[in-house]
């Protein structure tokens, strides 16, 4: 098979339901004799899908071709309505004898089976690439008609065509009339496989004609056609002449290639297989939120990143890779699978955490998270304080998480704003006495043994200390911490309740950011106009400052995507007159 | 203003394009998608000769090159409407496929027709083009009973003239007996020999679009009363660009000057594109002033005038008759006005009587007659 290389992955985010790609190649021909004929058909068989035909395997060759033959490709002028013309197939029109198996390959990777043969195996696909067939080749105009074509409708499937000549010094015209067409039930598919699909089968009509030319060329040296024919005509022992002499020339004789069967197929199920796995579709329920397009990007990013590396060292350094990962604490998803390994009674949820800490401990701790401040945690159980974790991050948006779990030394404020130290390494002044940061010091009342009835109840096995130097009051705001403790202290609510009230609250002051956002930073208004913003957001009132810090701070957390999008959307269009 | 673009009662109704007068400033003129213009079709068994007439025809394609013409593989809609006073479409059809196939939509191809030629090959054994012929024939008449049906018995070149016409009778019999076999009989066919390199192919494609033309009869009269009046023993209304005649009067029709008339039409032709254009090039070869006298050594005298952009008046007469020539042109100038009379008549509510038959509409608008 053609290039097995690597042939870039392209994700296509699809409201709706995945679909399986079906669809299969043909080559298609203006026959002399009998009009639009299908030469050679490739399809993909998925192996889940039981369709009649192939559980018998690979049916007996003779028969099916008798029936595709029977069937008849229908559009053959039949001058008697005689039944014995319908099957007829002269040279020009059949490509692989009946009694040939036709050509199979499998793809190991995902147990897709490509077949090829003159006519396709089921017998509802054959209408459907007959009328293919006759439209590209009958129907269809392009500029130049050597060219691609989109047509196709609900009911007979879409096509994309390519029609082109091949020289012939027999033919008529000197040249025969080809297409090859690509099916399928899905048109925003093959309109998204356009530049590909052009692409790659113009490769393959230019070496199918540039063959065929260097034949064509041979023969006219031999025996140049023009005057045979021009002297021909008038004499008389032409009579009756010759009506089908030259009619039908098969594609192998015009080209003179010993394979051709072959390496169409192997060409075509290329085809099928590249354009297959170009682009994939994902099932979207509803609209992505802001933190599933940030995830999306930040996946993007680190595989774009594996491949350069790979690309650079030759793939042997995935060690190294998540090394540096787990320094920085990039890979948000391994998080997840670290926790569950690590041993010791952990936090279960910001209820538990609140219970845990108190509740004015926890609405300092929180404020301090809410505002973006430094979280440092300190304490000899790595596990305790990346649950702690887990369920803080869960407040801010993941644009605004930067975490390292667990270090040995302090790292700065602006590397990331959770941070997990071991219990004997120092922090230093000059953060200690930040406002900005808030530490929370784990410390054991046993020193050793950890009862085996007690293992998951934290409060008993840890004293939590907490310690900032900020001199803001945290009881007034933000308005969502004071909702978020309305909830939490709700025992009705159950803990999937209150975390949904989180999501809640979280997309609605996000939608808050992306308009003071797209106010502030997009549009470049001043204080006032922010200021009537704000109001109109709800921010002001009594925790006015906090929430403008939390807005401001949430604003780093906005996706890539919708920054750009904003920015390129306003600098395009016109600034809109304020009302 | 053509009212017939109102009446509901037409089906399939169509622009009656051609016939609109240039003052009618509804811009449909130009517009009018080829799906509205008349059509002649032309089918045939493959290698009949379809393609070599429609291009020999309407295109001056030398009959010789017509041997490297490709194989039509689609439906080739010619517009020729432009520079021939025919104002319909000429419809080439790939003689492989079945057009009546369900697939494709015959109601819509028939409709529109105003004559079906059929070609066969009289080279060839012709049984399967018989066939073919009843075939074509009764469906076509199902779909649209007004249609022409013309036979042009082709490639009788290479045929001796007796050979000539026992092909012609024996082909006339035995489709004419298919016909009645199916009770067809009120389906006329009009059999032509037929031959792209002799004159035989104008003329019969003459007398094919001639049935088309609603005016015929008094063109004909029109043209009866002039020669009558001037001494002219036989004058042709020819379309200059195709060399089909449109009208002749009642004389009978030598083929002869039916040639002769051709080869002078060409002549004048070539001649005025060396010395009639303009210094840059600019300027028609064929204008409002064309005018040519040809006198042959056998006291013959040929005589050409233009009598619309489209068409101009062959004459053949004799040379004492043409020593009145200031009557002859006198008699010219009231003829080229009734005929001008007479194209601008075919705009206006004459056949607009609400009678159903929505074909004569069919018939009527295969002209660029007001184009002056």
């Amino acid at each position: 098979m053609k290039g097995g290389s690597s042939i870039g992955h392209q994700s296509f985010v699809y409201p709706g339901s995945v679909l399986k790609m079906n669809a299969l190649v043909a080559l298609c021909h203006f026959c002399e004799l009998h009009g639009p004929r299908t030469l050679f058909c490739t399809e993909a068989l998925h192996p889940p899908s039981p369709s009649p035909s192939s559980q018998a395997g690979v049916p007996v060759p003779g028969d099916r071709d008798r029936d595709g033959d029977r069937e008849g490709e229908g559009l053959t002028m039949r001058a008697n309505s005689s039944t014995t013309q319908r099957g007829e197939m002269c040279d020009g029109c059949r490509s692989l004898p009946a009694s040939h198996p036709g050509f199979v390959s499998i793809d190991d990777e995902t147990g897709i089976r490509f077949l090829s043969h003159q006519h396709p195996r089921q017998p509802q696909l054959f209408s459907v690439v007959r009328q293919a067939c006759v439209r590209s080749l009958s129907c269809e105009v392009c500029p130049g008609r050597e060219g691609p074509i989109f047509f196709g409708d609900e009911q007979h499937g879409f096509v994309f065509s390519h029609t082109f000549f091949i020289k012939d010094s027999l033919a008529r015209g000197f040249q025969r009339w080809y297409s090859i067409v690509m099916v399928a039930m899905d048109r925003i598919y093959l309109i998204n496989s356009w530049p590909f699909l052009l692409r790659h089968l113009r490769l393959t009509i230019q070496s199918l004609q540039s063959t065929a030319l260097k034949v064509f060329d041979n023969e006219q040296g031999v025996c140049p056609q023009r005057a045979v024919r021009m002297n021909s005509v008038f004499s008389p022992a032409v009579f009756p002449h010759q009506r089908s002499g030259n009619a039908a020339r098969s594609l192998t004789s015009l080209t003179q290639h010993p394979n051709l069967w072959a390496s169409l197929h192997s060409s075509f199920s290329w085809l099928l297989k590249a354009c297959g796995s170009r682009l994939t579709e994902k099932l979207l329920e509803g609209a992505p939120t802001e933190d599933t397009l940030v995830l999306i990007e930040r996946q993007t990013e680190q595989e774009e990143e594996m491949s350069c590396w790979e690309g650079a060292e030759g793939g042997g350094s995935k060690s190294q890779r998540h090394l540096s990962e787990s320094e920085l604490g990039h890979d948000f998803l391994c998080d997840y699978a670290k926790l569950d390994e690590l041993p010791g009674p952990k936090f279960r949820s910001l209820r538990h955490l609140r219970q845990v800490l108190g509740a004015a401990e926890f609405r300092q701790l929180v404020w301090h998270v809410l505002m973006g401040n430094q979280v440092i945690w300190r304490g000899a159980d790595p596990g305790l304080i990346q649950s702690a974790f887990t369920v803080l991050k869960s407040l801010v948006p993941v644009g605004c998480v930067r975490s390292v779990p667990y270090s040995a030394q302090y790292e700065e404020a602006y590397k990331c704003n959770f941070l997990g130290l071991s219990p004997d390494v120092p922090i230093p002044t000059h953060v200690s006495s930040s406002e900005f940061s808030v530490l929370v010091d784990v410390s054991s009342e046993r020193s050793c043994q950890i009862s085996v009835m007690g293992e998951d109840d934290v409060s008993s096995l840890y004293q939590f200390t907490i310690s900032s130097a900020n001199t803001q009051p945290t009881d007034r705001g933000p308005t969502l911490l004071n909702k978020l403790e309305v909830a939490l202290s709700n025992e009705n609510l159950s803990v999937d309740v209150v975390s949904h009230c989180l999501l809640c609250l979280k997309e609605e002051w996000m939608n808050k950011v992306k308009v003071l956002f797209k106010f502030s930073k997009v549009d470049g208004r001043g204080r006032e106009d922010t200021q009537k913003v704000l109001a109109l957001l709800g921010a002001t009132g009594p925790g006015e400052e906090d929430n403008v810090r939390l807005l401001k701070f949430w604003m780093t957390g906005l996706s890539k995507t919708y920054k750009s999008h904003l920015m390129t959307a306003v600098r395009g269009g016109e600034r809109s007159p304020s009302q | 203003m053509d009212i017939r673009f109102e009446e509901p009662a037409l089906t399939g109704s169509y622009d009656v394009v051609g016939s609109f007068p240039k003052s009618f400033g509804y811009g449909v003129e130009e517009s009018s998608t080829s799906a509205d213009k008349p059509r002649i079709l032309l089918m045939g068994l493959r290698r009949s000769g379809k393609s070599s007439i429609q291009k020999v025809v309407f295109h001056k394609m030398s009959p010789n090159e017509t041997l490297f013409l490709e194989s039509t593989n689609k439906i080739y809609k010619d517009d020729i409407s432009s520079s021939s006073f025919v104002n319909f479409q000429i419809w080439d059809f790939p003689g492989q496929v079945d057009f009546f196939d369900p697939t494709f939509d015959s109601e819509m191809i028939f409709k529109g027709t105003g004559a079906l030629i059929f070609v066969i090959d009289a080279q060839d054994d012709y049984v399967e083009p018989l066939g073919r012929l009843h075939l074509t024939v009764s469906r076509a008449y199902k779909v649209n009973p007004d249609i022409n049906f013309e036979v042009f018995i082709h490639k009788v070149d290479g045929l001796s003239d007796d050979h000539k016409i026992e092909t012609q009778r024996d082909i006339h019999q035995r489709a004419n007996d298919d016909l009645a076999d199916a009770s067809l009989e009120k389906l006329h066919l009009s059999f032509y020999l037929t031959s792209i390199y002799d004159h035989s192919i104008f003329e019969a494609f003459s007398k094919v679009v001639q049935k088309l033309i609603p005016q015929l009869a008094t063109l004909e009269n029109l043209l009866n009363i002039f020669i009558s009046h001037s001494g002219i023993e036989k004058a042709f209304l020819f379309d200059v660009v195709s060399k089909i005649y449109i009208a002749t009067d009642s004389s009978p029709v030598d083929m002869q000057s039916y040639e002769l008339c051709c080869d002078m039409i060409d002549v004048v032709i070539d001649v005025s594109c060396i010395y009639g254009l303009m210094q840059d090039g600019s300027g028609c070869a064929y204008d409002k002033k064309s005018l040519a006298i040809i006198k042959l050594n056998n006291t013959t005298v040929l005589y050409l005038k233009e009598v619309t952009k489209f068409l101009a008046l062959v004459c053949i007469l004799r040379e004492e008759s043409f020593e009145r020539k200031g009557l002859i042109e006198y008699n010219f100038h009231c003829f080229r006005k009734a005929i001008h009379e007479v194209f601008e008549v075919g705009t206006s509510p004459q056949g607009i009587s609400s009678s159903s038959s929505s074909l004569t509409g069919l018939k009527y608008a295969t002209l660029n007659g007001s184009a002056v």
